[in-house]
């Protein structure tokens, strides 16, 4: 049974559609990411699949329970960590812990040591009779990870887990998200976020989203080498390339050039075919002596501009 | 620990609902700890009303400035000289300054220096011309007692002499002296519960929605029921701590006429349904707000339409008809009688039970509405 599986979820606000017509599934112990640009759609459906959110039409199963007639079957298999903080600042970490365990009917000796355990992971454990106000925004973030996941659920969406963090607080809440992926092997993440880079690393398969529908979804690696160019090649030699040598190099399949200067190459190329290591061997077989050869990966970004014409940053 | 601990079985249906309405209490009573101003403050406010109001309001009138103008220097002028001289003397309700010209008194009582003038006339007699009093209406409290008190000095003194005078009306008190301060008490008890309820109920609520706290418990699996009662109780906890902090505090100050230990009981038991009853209104309010601003538009409101209408400063049965509908709904008019009977006149807690029911009543009808109005979507 998948941990989630929508088809055609549709929200509407009025004229406004948020969401058009998304379906996908996600399998347990999978983690899926919804990439996109802020407005794309992806909190909506979050919401709409944590049943904060009737859809508008279309229908979706969180660990088979229907969103909008089993929604307390629902709630009791998801966690969340959304964007808004939900921590009680005035509470102190394990106050807090204890709180949402009560509310998923954890009590008792069990939720004590569950508490223990959770703030183990998240690295809090030394903080927790710490009062949140007195938290950084990563260890707060952390916490409210803690939170998500403290039931052990079958689901947890993680709303923008790491927005506004600095890169060191962005990184650790990644390695510990890997980690918890060890002792909660069936666990399904939903992980919304505009970052790529935070997609790319995460995500065993990314869904992009834009204007409220779905784009396309595979694994990042997949996705990258879907793309008929991307792969920025650029060569420098001692002398200036001839048009014959330009020609036999886009043989090999570059499109996109760009001439900054004569003893320079500069083209993009499907990835993963080794279009830049080819054509560098190519010069040198004409007697070209190679000064550098860059070749930049495809990101997600890449992936996005494909899909929308556009940039993400600039969406 | 690194081992995950026994997979857990979580509480289902009825404990479950009990687990999360105690989850919002303790989350409501730790918050309030945490910031003591919060309670200090919530408790304080009535206190310094109780004090202030009672202090301000319903005192006896003192050194109110009068002139009085003689102009008939005969045994009868003298006479209402010397009950005017009295009135300063004795009770001091007017600071008397005798004017020779009338007119100089008048330009003064315009200018504010006097609240008002007693002229004896040229010819003053029994049968006329009679004092006349010209007095500062702008301030009716002084205007009428002091033409009341000199209209008494008129009577006295112009009664024939060796008249009898009229037989001294009988006029007893059916409970032990109270002053307003003490009058009041019960009233400062509702305002720290209605205070209270507006902290930990009314603000709380909103600002869980605004910061997305509310978010937190929305995805949980506790019922709408179970967390609307949760809001409830945590709201009037909060705010019966208030009333019966500021019941003690006031029958430390005032004399309050407890009947022995045995009012405690009963007004303790009438604050904590008071503050359900109000607790329940501020959420089925905010069931549907998301903006402080809301609650500050609303608070001068609901105080209004709760407060006042409950008696807590003047006599219910004075008000007109569409003022005494809004106390008859009012939970306060029903928490704050049953406080005066067992405060003040020492009634037993069989007074209180129509009113605990209503109260009751009130608070279930609240609760229920509340439910159904409940969104769980954000």
């Amino acid at each position: 049974m998948s941990a989630i599986e929508a088809r055609s979820l549709t929200k509407r606000f009025g004229d406004f559609v948020a969401d058009d017509a998304v379906s996908f599934a996600v399998e347990p112990g999978e983690t899926y990411g919804l990439l996109g640009p802020n407005g794309a759609g992806k909190t909506t459906l979050i919401r709409m699949l944590t049943t904060l959110l009737p859809p508008s039409s279309g229908e979706a199963n969180v660990k088979g329970h229907d969103v909008v007639r089993e929604q307390a079957a629902v709630r009791a298999s998801i966690g969340t960590v959304s964007q808004a903080v939900t921590t009680d600042e005035n509470l102190t970490v394990r106050e807090n812990l204890s709180v949402q365990g009560k509310m998923y009917g954890l009590w008792g000796r069990a939720l004590s040591e569950r508490i223990d355990w959770r703030l183990d992971q998240v690295g809090l454990r030394d903080r927790r009779d710490q009062v949140v106000r007195h938290l950084s925004g990563g260890m707060r973030r952390r916490l409210e990870i803690a939170r998500g996941v403290l039931h052990s659920p079958s689901v947890l969406f993680l709303d923008e887990p790491t927005t506004g963090l600095d890169p060191q607080s962005r990184r650790a809440i990644w390695d510990m998200l890997g980690e918890m992926k060890k002792t909660d092997a069936e666990l399904a993440v939903v992980l919304t976020t505009h970052a790529m880079d935070e997609a790319d690393y995460l995500s065993d398969r990314v869904a992009i989203m834009d204007r409220g529908r779905l784009l396309c979804e595979d694994s990042p690696e997949a996705l990258k080498r879907g793309l008929a160019t991307g792969e920025r090649v650029e060569v420098e030699t001692e002398r200036a390339i001839t048009e014959e040598d330009r020609g036999a190099i886009a043989g090999l399949g570059a499109v996109n050039w760009r001439q900054p200067a004569p003893v320079v190459a500069q083209f993009e190329a499907r990835p993963g075919e080794g279009v830049g290591r080819r054509a560098a061997e190519l010069l040198e077989k004409q007697g070209y002596r190679v000064l550098h050869l860059t070749i930049a990966p495809v990101t997600l970004e890449d992936v996005f501009f494909a899909y929308t014409g556009r940039a993400l940053r600039e969406s | 620990m690194t081992q995950p601990p026994r997979p857990a079985r979580p509480a289902r249906g009825l404990f479950l609902a009990v687990l999360g309405m105690v989850a919002i209490c303790q989350r409501a009573t730790v918050t309030l700890w945490r910031q003591p101003v919060l309670l200090i403050s919530t408790m304080l406010f009535p206190v310094v009303y109780l004090l202030v109001l009672g202090n301000a309001l319903n005192r006896q009138l003192s050194g109110i400035p009068l002139a009085v103008v003689d102009e008939a220097h005969n045994a009868l002028s003298a006479e209402c000289l010397r009950g005017a001289m009295a009135l300063a003397s004795g009770r001091s309700l007017v600071d008397v300054e005798i004017v020779a010209d009338r007119d100089e008194a008048l330009e003064r009582l315009r200018r504010g220096r006097f609240r008002g003038v007693w002229v004896l006339p040229l010819n003053l007699a029994r049968q006329g011309p009679a004092p006349a009093f010209i007095g500062d209406n702008t301030d009716r409290f002084s205007y009428e007692a002091v033409e009341t008190a000199l209209r008494d000095v008129w009577n006295e003194a112009s009664m024939p002499e060796g008249a009898p005078s009229a037989a001294e009306a009988v006029k007893l008190e059916a409970y032990p002296y109270l002053d307003y301060l003490t009058y009041l008490g019960p009233a400062v008890v509702c305002l720290a519960i209605f205070m209270g309820s507006m902290v930990s109920g009314g603000l709380q609520v909103i600002e869980d929605r605004m910061f997305g706290y509310h978010e937190g418990y929305l995805v949980t699996p506790i019922t709408t029921g179970a967390l609307v009662t949760g809001h409830i109780v945590a709201g009037a906890m909060v705010a019966a701590l208030a009333g019966a902090v500021v019941l003690a505090a006031i029958l430390a100050i005032t004399p309050v006429g407890v009947a022995g230990g045995g009012a405690v009981a009963p007004a303790l038991v009438t604050i904590a349904l008071t503050a359900l009853a109000i607790a329940s209104v501020w959420f089925l309010l905010f069931a549907r707000a998301r903006q402080a601003s809301v609650l500050r538009g609303m608070f001068g409101i609901i105080n209004a339409l709760l407060f006042f209408p409950s008696g807590a400063l003047y006599p219910v049965e004075s008000y007109p008809p569409w003022l005494r509908a809004i106390s008859r709904v009012d939970p306060l008019t029903y928490g704050l009688s049953a406080l005066r009977d067992v405060l003040l006149r020492g009634a037993g807690a069989s007074a209180c039970y129509a009113p605990w029911v209503f109260l009751l009543t009130f608070t279930l009808v609240c609760g229920v509405l509340t439910t159904v109005l409940f969104r769980r979507e954000v």
